[in-house]
């Protein structure tokens, strides 16, 4: 692997303001996914009314789906889509041919794309927060713990979208699976309802499987949901995950490398 | 008469196009079958933890849920695709071959709206009666031929209300083809597959009479689990008469200012 981290940042400069040329259609695409947490966040508060539901009070549940929709927001991963297109369409040749790990490339649509995104998602979730008198009881360790939390389900989501967009080395329909996933980080990731609200069956499954990880645990930890052991646990899970990942990427990757015989260029 | 064997040459010509992907069969039977599995979940999981919500208990959400996957079934089946076909991304209007349709010797609007069809569809709406078949066995009481022909015609009203929109979003695209409208629409008629009970007091009189997405679904929904007044039914209908000539209007005014890109 390359490390040409100039190149790099030039990359990760260039794309910035090419996505911001297409602000509009980026918008678009950001408030689709507000929907379903912003869906859910009215549900659960008009269910909550003036009492509590599982513990959470309706100011409660608003603090966390508002967290959730920046988590969400913050940690989405597009290389789920565009990095299987890159190699379906054979523009990886080029890629390859570059000074620098592919990895570069990816990173600077990424973190371009998420800069656009947020100064759409940013004022949204600014002016709910103003409209709907969220009930944000920070301490300490949910401040302090919140950020670690954060950058970890981004790298996870991040690494996790990629390794598994590299599917599209061996199989021309990966999409499959993606919309599987889809499903899964809808029901057990905390968007339809926080973790602790899901009925037992598919909270065990959200502690165990990677999704929640990506997205609700980091909104758990900053709203305060979560003791002790539960944060605990959630990090050891978090980094778990993550080291899977990571190894489950360069298995891929290079198997992958290996056997791509490329089409056009 | 002609109009209907022109539908079935454009069923038949859709039909022959979906066959020769076969592999998107499998591909949309999983969509189908994800998008289903996450409505029923969905709601499984908030009335796991309550009741009813405003009035709205389980079996008259699961109906509303009925409605929204046919409505969208049906939606899926005929309106999305021509419509797609006509203002879409890389439609006829981008690619300047509406000249062509332009031609043709039938009402323009008639022709985008019935052009396509993706016949697979009609696994959804095989899906969607399957929701409500059993919403309405859960709603325990019988319905009466007036709970029937309610639901009926306010099902009726909200597609035609649909339409109405769904043609109004693509009429934009004769003022400028980069207004993706009906984006912005698909993400809000999310909202529909909840009844609109369960979004605060604001929030439901803009779904029901501003952007009409709970219109759609709820009003129909609610013809089967409590009966509709006669106001509210021809309040219904008659708005949803007002938005379809809206929209035929916006249609015509689009061809007007229609500049050919091509030739």
């Amino acid at each position: 692997m390359n490390h040409n981290h100039q190149g790099g940042l030039a990359l990760i400069r260039a794309t910035w303001l090419s996505w911001m040329q297409h602000r509009s259609f980026f918008f678009i695409l950001a408030f689709g996914w507000m929907m379903q947490p912003l869906i859910f966040m009215f549900v659960w508060a008009t269910a909550a009314g003036d009492q509590t539901i599982g513990g959470l009070t309706r100011g409660e549940i608003v603090a966390y789906y508002l967290t959730l929709i920046l988590v969400n927001q913050i940690t989405y991963s597009q290389t789920n889509w565009t990095v299987g297109d890159l190699i379906r369409g054979g523009d990886m040749n080029r890629l390859l041919l570059l000074p620098m790990s592919p990895l570069y490339n990816t990173l600077a649509s990424e973190l371009a794309g998420k800069v656009v995104y947020l100064t759409f998602v940013l004022p949204i979730v600014l002016l709910l927060t103003l409209l709907l008198k969220p009930a944000f009881n920070l301490t300490a360790v949910s401040l302090f713990a919140f950020l670690p939390a954060l950058l970890l389900a981004w790298l996870l989501r991040f690494l996790w979208g990629y390794a598994l967009a590299l599917l599209a080395f061996w199989a021309a329909r990966a999409d499959a699976l993606l919309a599987v996933q889809d499903a899964l980080v809808f029901l057990l990731a905390g968007q339809a309802a926080p973790t602790l609200l899901l009925p037992p069956l598919l909270r065990t499954l959200a502690v165990i499987l990677p999704f929640r990880y990506m997205v609700g645990f980091p909104a758990e930890v900053l709203t305060g949901q979560l003791n002790g052991t539960q944060l605990t646990a959630g990090f050891v899970a978090q980094i778990g995950w993550l080291a899977v990942t990571l190894l489950l990427y360069q298995v891929m990757w290079r198997r992958g490398v290996r056997q791509y015989t490329a089409v056009g260029g | 008469m002609m109009h209907l064997r022109l539908i079935r040459a454009f069923i038949s010509a859709s039909a022959q196009e979906e066959a020769a992907y076969r592999a998107n069969f499998y591909i949309s039977l999983l969509h189908s079958l994800l998008n289903f599995a996450t409505g029923l979940l969905g709601l499984g999981i908030i009335y796991g933890q309550v009741q009813t919500i405003q009035g709205w208990d389980y079996a008259s959400a699961l109906a509303v849920l009925g409605v929204y996957l046919t409505v969208s079934a049906l939606r899926g089946l005929m309106m999305g695709p021509s419509l797609d076909a006509l203002a879409g991304m890389d439609g006829e209007v981008w690619r300047g071959a509406f000249d062509f349709t332009l031609l043709r010797p039938v009402r323009t609007q008639f022709l985008v709206s019935v052009r396509k069809w993706r016949l697979f569809a009609l696994f959804d709406l095989l899906l969607g009666l399957l929701v409500l078949g059993t919403a309405v066995t859960r709603l325990n009481h019988t319905l009466s031929l007036y709970h029937i022909a309610a639901f009926l015609l306010a099902l009726a009203a909200g597609l035609l209300a649909l339409y109405a929109i769904l043609l109004a979003a693509a009429s934009l695209v004769f003022w400028d083809p980069g207004l993706m409208v009906g984006w912005v629409f698909d993400s809000v008629f999310q909202m529909a597959r909840y009844p609109v009970g369960l979004y605060p007091g604001w929030l439901r009189l803009v779904l029901t009479w501003i952007i009409p997405v709970g219109f759609i679904t709820s009003i129909p929904a609610a013809a089967l689990s409590e009966g509709l007044s006669w106001e509210l039914l021809g309040v219904s209908l008659a708005f949803a008469l007002v938005l379809a000539a809206g929209a035929s209007w916006l249609f015509r005014a689009g061809l007007r200012r229609y500049a050919s890109a091509s030739s």
